[in-house]
This record gives structure tokens, C-alpha cells and sequence, in this order.
């Protein structure tokens, strides 16, 4: 989980520094010899043994809830496009959906698997998102969007009263609500991920921006 | 973070209300930067941002041949590279058929409004001055015309003449300006469905069925390019021509104060 | 054109730097917002922009490889990139060339069986060019490759090393370049020591390669602090802003 206390800028890392003398299997490291050295721009917190990278690509996992958008259908086949190296597929007689190219969905991985020399992310349980915005942010930043606990999401919730489903490949479906509000917390997460008391930040800058526009821009 | 997509009805929605994605009104440029002389190797050299569509524009001038049927005039040759880092979709290699459209109209525009003095460029029989604006794209997020033009004129505007002596081209130093005559800007707009909204942004672009160019100055219009498969109707055409007379004076003076700026430096 | 005297009699360079003396440099990371990753770099009177692209699926299909990523770079002049005249549009054999050296020093160090049958696209631009620009290039895309959070195992630097009459010197420079007796590009990995890409034209004795790699990761120290700070104003700006607002309460 992103738990990222106080720290200073000039420890993050960059790819090839050393961060262990010890082999650790750490996302976002590898090891050489019997060390460790980060594989991208991360902070090391040596005191947990973590290795939290500021930069990198979504792995998926089973389970992973994602938001795409359908790129192209095929004889049995949907195409899905996740703003990642790897495409998303849908098959349709495994989901009864009736999409077509262009729709937005939301959807949960089932598989990462390898199809025809190409990784491809198997999705299930696909469900059409009508109207709305989508956001696309660095996979990275994900889980601090959602927040401990999902404390973050929720008060962007509250104080904008927007629909918000966080994809874990690190697109964002906004709908309803302060649309531009939602999205300007989204943006300032992003690039303060890693700065402590970013959670109050957001909340005084909800406040503050939702008190004035409350009653202009509630509901849809 | 970028806004990757908007859904056709939440655009629709908002356009109902009057209203556009990033809160601007429909007839609003986003912001607007312009720099010049950031290339100083370059003649002439700018860099213009309008939100986050993002161009450089380099003048080159090289000794050539005159263009047959005009003899006492230099040439002007405008070149436009949709570089393939500034999207995704660009690919790499020969310009496609929108980079040659896009580097067609801004060039059209400049040389209806006479932006060069091309008879200043004459040197001898056969040897004229020959101008090259080559227009880069860095980032795209739709409205390149305006961006391009916006920077193409801003380049010319403060280009340098270099000195020819003897055989030699004097590029260096104290040098004079290139001489120019008019300026000219130019206002882009989108139909979507059956709003009009000008300097569409990458997302508005991917609903828009029809977009109309207008180049004008003080005066005149001096180019118009109508592109893609959807229509205007001629009121609405003319409202068009309308808004970018009105648009250009805020353009001109945002060309004219970043010059100044630059001077000054 | 006469030979013009490269080192003057008081041991310094036309630009009065010494031999082993770099140009300014400096970086700025995350410049375009669509690349995956982006640097902006300028290296004496250089200026060149580096963008990534990917790991993104290939076209044509038949080029992926199933077992790693391919690495594609595209290292190009702005016609209006020099101080003569203008330059032709398209790639020429140069650039070709230094596009799959470049492609090449990557190659070894992106962490390319993470992504297999995917391609990552780098893209360098010079869009104002003074010799070394290869370098340059490498050096920016680099920072724009950790921009872009694609694993790596190093950050790689490279500088234009050459010599000049006797004098062995670092970060050649246009009118240096036209006229040195050794032209040397080098790459490194400096973490892990090794030489990624090297290139030599002119006259060289093998003491004189040897001097000249120690001058190169000496130099190499001041490149790799300059990328690592380029990575770190990239997040220092938004730490600057939360000071501020701390300010301002």
C-alpha cells in the first residue's frame, strides 16, 4: 500500500543506484551479483525494506479493476484499448455484452496471459459507462488517488458529488457532479503523489472550490 | 494528466448549456504563448503554446533561383512536420497528406498578406534570396493551423537578414531585420454536431465534422481552408469571418507584445 | 578556409574553456505532455528534445518479438538546426546511423524482457545543433527514458571526446569537430562501468584511447549529477508549491 511518510527529494533514486547489498525481490528493482539497484525513479524506505516507485507501468493481476475503451470488435471478440502495452479482450460468448467501438467500459481482469506471441489482458464482467470523462494518469499515482482506506476517492466524492471509478491501469471515468473540480483534484494528486499531507491539501482545496460553485454545478 | 476522453453526450450536454470541457465559452482561445528567437542559428525562430498544442516554427535563408514566372522576387517555401513525438498517432516518415494541407494554408495565408517583402529578396538576374519557414510540431492537442501560423509570422516578424559578400553568406552579427509588409492571423473552428467552437482542443477534433480556417488582417481575408466531409452553411461561414475579424486584434496584439518583449531584451 | 588555431598559447580552447572543460549543461525533464516520457536538453549552444513513446504493441505484427520488447529510435536535425544553410527534410545516412547506435546503447540497458511483443519508440530532435549531438541526444533520452517509467538497469551519459593537435580534450564542439585530429563519441553506463557506444575517426595512439576514457568518466560524474537533477526538479516544483502554500496559511 502507498504509504509514504515525510521525506526528502534528495533521496529518491534513479535507475542503476544501488539501494541493498542484499538480493530483494522488490517491484520496480532488480538484483545483480548479491545487490539491489532500482529499475526506475522510486524512493527506497530503508527502514521497511520498500521500494516505492514514483514512475512506472501498470502490471496486471487478476482481479485488477480497469477502465478502457472499446477499440475495435471482431467475429467473437472485443478489442479493448488500456492505455498500456497491452490490450485488453473481452470474448464475447463468455460475457453477453452488447458493445460497440468507442464505448467506454469498465471491467476486472481475469487473466494476463500470453495470445498468438503477444501479452494480452483477458477482461470480464464488462459493464458499459455512459456520458462522463476520462482521465488517463500515471499508473503510478493510482493508488494515491484512491487513498488509504479509500480516503482520498471519498472526499473527492463528497465535496464534488461526481461518479468516480479509478481503473488500476491508471484511467479515470468522472461523471456527473463538478466534473472540472473531481479533475483538478485528480491533476494535483498526480503530481504531489509523493509529498506528505497531500490528503488535507485536497481537502481544503475541495472545500474551498466547491463552496463557491456548490449550487451551480450539483447533480447533472 | 491528460483528459483522454470525453463521451459524444457529455460534450452534447455541454454544449447545450453553452458550455465546453475545459470551461471555456465557445468563441475562447485557451492560453495563448508566444516567444521568439529561441533558435538563434536559425534566421528567424519562435515557439508558440495555445493550451497545450505546442509548435516551433524555424526561418532558414539560403541563396537560390527565382520561381520562373516571377523573377524579381525571392521565394518563400513552407514546410510543416508533424513530428512523431508530439502524439501518439503520428508515424514516422514522409509528410502525410494533413502535414502538406496544414503547411499549405499557413503558407497561403502568409503570402496573400504579403507577411515578406519578396522584392527586397532580389539580388541579381537569377539570384534571388530564398525563404524557408519549416514549422514543427512538438505537442499536439488539436488547432495546429492557428498555432502554426501564429508562429510561421512571429518568426518572419523577427528574422534577421543575413549579408551576402562576395560568395559569402554573412550570418552572423550585427545584422538587420528581414523586411516585412503585412501580418496576418488566422482563427479555427469546429462544427460539432451543430455547435461552432473555436481552437478546438485534440479531444473537441475527434467530434468535429467540418472545421473552416480563416487568415485575415487588418483588412482582408486572406486565405480560407473548409476541411473534412461535414458542411457550413453560408451564415454561417459568414458569422465565421465575422469572429476572426474580431479574434485577430487579441492575436495581432499578442504577436505585437511579444515582440516588443523580445526587443527590449 | 585556413586551419584557425584550436588551442591558444595560454593552453585553452576558442571558447577559453580548458581541454577536459564541458560546455553548460542543463536538463529539464517532462517537457511534452503527450510522449510517455520527455527531456529537454541544452549543451553549449545545443538544443535538443528527447521523447518516449510505449512500451506500446508493434506495427507491422510480424516485427514484435515474443521473448522481449524492440527498441526503435529516431534521431533527427531540424532543418533550421545550423548556423550554415538549410537542411534537407528526411533522415540522410548520418542520421540513420546514429539512430541505431543510439538505438543500440538502450538496447542494453532497458529492462526489455519486462514487455515482450511490444515496442518502446525514442525520438531525439535536434533542433539546434554545435557538434556532439549524438551525445547530446543519448544524454537526454536517458532522462526522458526514467521520465517515462520504463525499467532500466543504468542511466547512460555520453560525450563527444576528441583530440585536437596533442591535447586531448572533452566536448567537442562544431568548429572543434570540423577540424580535430580524433573524433571519439562514448557512451557509458555508469553504474556499471561499461561502454555502451564508441565511435572514432582520425589518429589515435591506444595510450591516448586510455587517457581520454579516464577524462571521459571523470566528465562523466558532472553529466549523471545533471540528469539526476533534472529528475528531481521534476518533482522539486511540486515540493516548492506545498512550501509556498505553507507560507501563504
Amino acid at each position: 500500500m502507498f504509504s509514504i511518510g515525510v521525506f526528502n527529494v534528495s533521496e529518491i533514486v534513479l535507475p542503476g543506484n544501488k539501494i541493498s547489498e542484499e538480493p530483494m525481490r522488490l517491484p520496480g528493482t532488480y538484483v545483480m551479483g548479491s545487490a539491489t539497484y532500482a529499475s526506475v525513479v522510486g524512493i527506497y524506505d530503508k527502514e521497511h525494506k520498500q521500494f516505492i516507485p514514483l514512475e512506472g507501468l501498470w502490471q496486471p493481476k487478476e482481479n485488477d479493476r480497469v477502465i478502457g475503451r472499446i477499440a475495435s470488435r471482431h467475429l467473437g471478440s472485443y478489442i479493448v484499448d488500456l492505455n498500456s502495452p497491452y490490450k485488453g479482450i473481452i470474448i464475447t460468448k463468455f460475457e453477453h455484452a452488447r458493445l460497440e467501438t468507442g464505448d467506454i467500459i469498465e471491467a476486472t481482469v481475469r487473466e494476463f496471459k500470453e495470445l498468438d506471441d503477444a501479452m494480452v489482458v483477458m477482461l470480464t464482467r464488462p459493464k458499459k459507462l455512459y456520458g462522463g470523462l476520462l482521465l488517463d494518469i500515471k499508473p503510478s499515482k493510482v493508488l494515491r488517488v484512491i487513498g488509504r482506506g479509500n480516503t482520498m476517492i471519498n472526499q473527492i466524492t463528497e465535496y464534488t458529488k461526481s461518479t468516480i471509478i479509478v481503473g488500476l491501469n491508471g484511467t479515470i471515468w468522472i461523471k456527473g457532479g463538478n466534473v472540472s473540480l473531481a479533475s483538478e483534484a485528480v491533476k494535483v494528486i498526480e503530481q504531489e503523489a509523493h509529498i506528505s499531507g497531500l490528503t488535507e491539501k485536497i481537502k481544503h482545496m475541495l472545500e474551498e472550490k466547491s463552496g463557491a460553485n456548490r449550487s451551480q454545478k450539483e447533480g447533472v | 494528466m491528460q483528459i483522454k476522453a470525453v463521451s459524444r453526450e457529455y460534450l452534447e450536454e455541454l454544449f447545450n448549456k453553452g458550455e465546453r470541457v475545459d470551461g471555456r465559452g465557445f468563441m475562447d482561445y485557451r492560453s495563448i504563448s508566444i516567444t521568439p528567437g529561441v533558435i538563434p542559428h536559425a534566421e528567424g525562430s519562435a515557439d508558440v503554446t495555445i493550451g497545450n498544442t505546442r509548435v516551433l516554427v524555424g526561418v532558414k535563408m539560403d541563396i537560390g533561383e527565382p520561381m520562373p514566372d516571377k523573377p524579381n522576387e525571392g521565394t518563400l517555401t513552407t514546410s510543416a512536420e508533424l513530428l512523431p513525438l508530439a502524439n501518439a498517432d503520428y508515424e514516422e516518415g514522409p509528410p502525410s497528406p494533413e502535414a502538406i494541407e496544414f503547411a499549405r494554408v499557413v503558407d497561403r495565408g502568409i503570402r496573400a498578406a504579403e507577411v515578406i517583402d519578396t522584392e527586397a529578396l532580389f539580388i541579381e538576374k537569377d539570384k534571388v534570396w530564398n525563404v524557408y519557414v519549416d514549422i514543427y510540431v512538438l505537442n499536439y492537442d488539436g488547432n495546429l493551423f492557428d498555432a502554426g501560423t501564429l508562429s510561421s509570422v512571429t518568426a518572419l516578424l523577427t528574422s534577421r537578414m543575413p549579408k551576402l559578400e562576395g560568395e559569402e553568406i554573412i550570418r552572423e552579427g550585427s545584422l538587420p531585420r528581414l523586411k516585412t509588409k503585412g501580418i496576418v492571423t488566422s482563427c479555427t473552428f469546429a462544427k460539432i454536431g451543430n455547435s461552432i467552437v473555436l481552437d478546438p482542443n485534440g479531444n473537441e477534433e475527434a467530434f468535429m465534422n467540418a472545421r473552416l480556417t480563416v487568415a485575415n488582417d487588418k483588412e482582408y481575408i486572406r486565405a480560407m481552408q473548409k476541411g473534412l466531409s461535414g458542411s457550413f452553411t453560408e451564415k454561417e461561414i459568414e458569422r465565421l469571418i465575422d469572429a476572426s475579424f474580431e479574434k485577430s486584434n487579441l492575436l495581432r496584439s499578442s504577436i505585437e507584445s511579444a515582440i516588443k518583449k523580445y526587443k527590449g531584451d | 578556409m585556413e586551419k584557425p588555431k584550436l588551442i591558444l598559447e595560454n593552453g585553452r580552447r576558442l571558447d577559453g574553456r580548458l581541454p577536459s572543460e564541458l560546455r553548460p549543461l542543463s536538463i529539464k525533464a517532462g517537457v511534452l505532455k503527450n510522449a510517455n516520457g520527455s527531456a529537454y536538453l541544452e549543451w553549449g549552444n545545443n538544443k535538443v528534445l528527447a521523447a518516449v513513446y510505449g512500451p506500446k504493441e508493434v506495427f507491422p505484427k510480424h516485427l514484435a518479438d515474443p521473448e522481449k520488447a524492440i527498441v526503435k529510435c529516431r534521431y533527427s536535425m531540424a532543418p533550421f538546426s545550423s548556423l550554415e544553410e538549410h537542411g534537407r527534410a528526411g533522415p540522410n545516412r548520418r542520421a540513420i546511423e546514429i539512430s541505431k547506435v543510439t538505438k543500440e546503447v538502450f538496447e542494453n540497458v532497458i529492462l526489455l524482457d519486462q514487455f515482450p511483443s511490444t515496442e518502446i519508440d525514442i525520438f531525439i530532435e535536434i533542433l539546434q545543433s554545435d557538434g556532439g549531438t549524438r551525445s547530446a541526444g543519448i544524454t537526454a533520452a536517458s532522462v526522458a527514458l526514467a521520465n517515462s517509467g520504463i525499467p532500466m538497469r543504468d542511466m547512460p551519459y555520453a560525450v563527444a571526446a576528441g583530440k585536437i593537435g596533442n591535447e586531448l580534450v572533452l566536448d567537442v564542439n562544431k568548429i572543434e569537430d570540423n577540424y580535430s585530429d580524433a573524433d571519439v563519441p562514448v557512451a557509458m553506463s555508469p553504474n556499471l562501468g561499461n561502454v555502451l557506444l564508441l565511435q572514432m575517426d582520425g589518429n589515435l595512439t591506444k595510450e591516448e584511447f586510455s587517457r581520454l576514457m579516464e577524462m571521459v568518466k571523470k566528465a562523466g560524474e558532472k553529466i549523471t549529477a545533471i540528469q539526476r537533477q533534472a529528475i528531481l526538479d521534476f518533482y522539486n516544483i511540486k515540493e516548492k508549491g506545498k512550501e509556498t502554500n505553507e507560507e501563504a496559511k
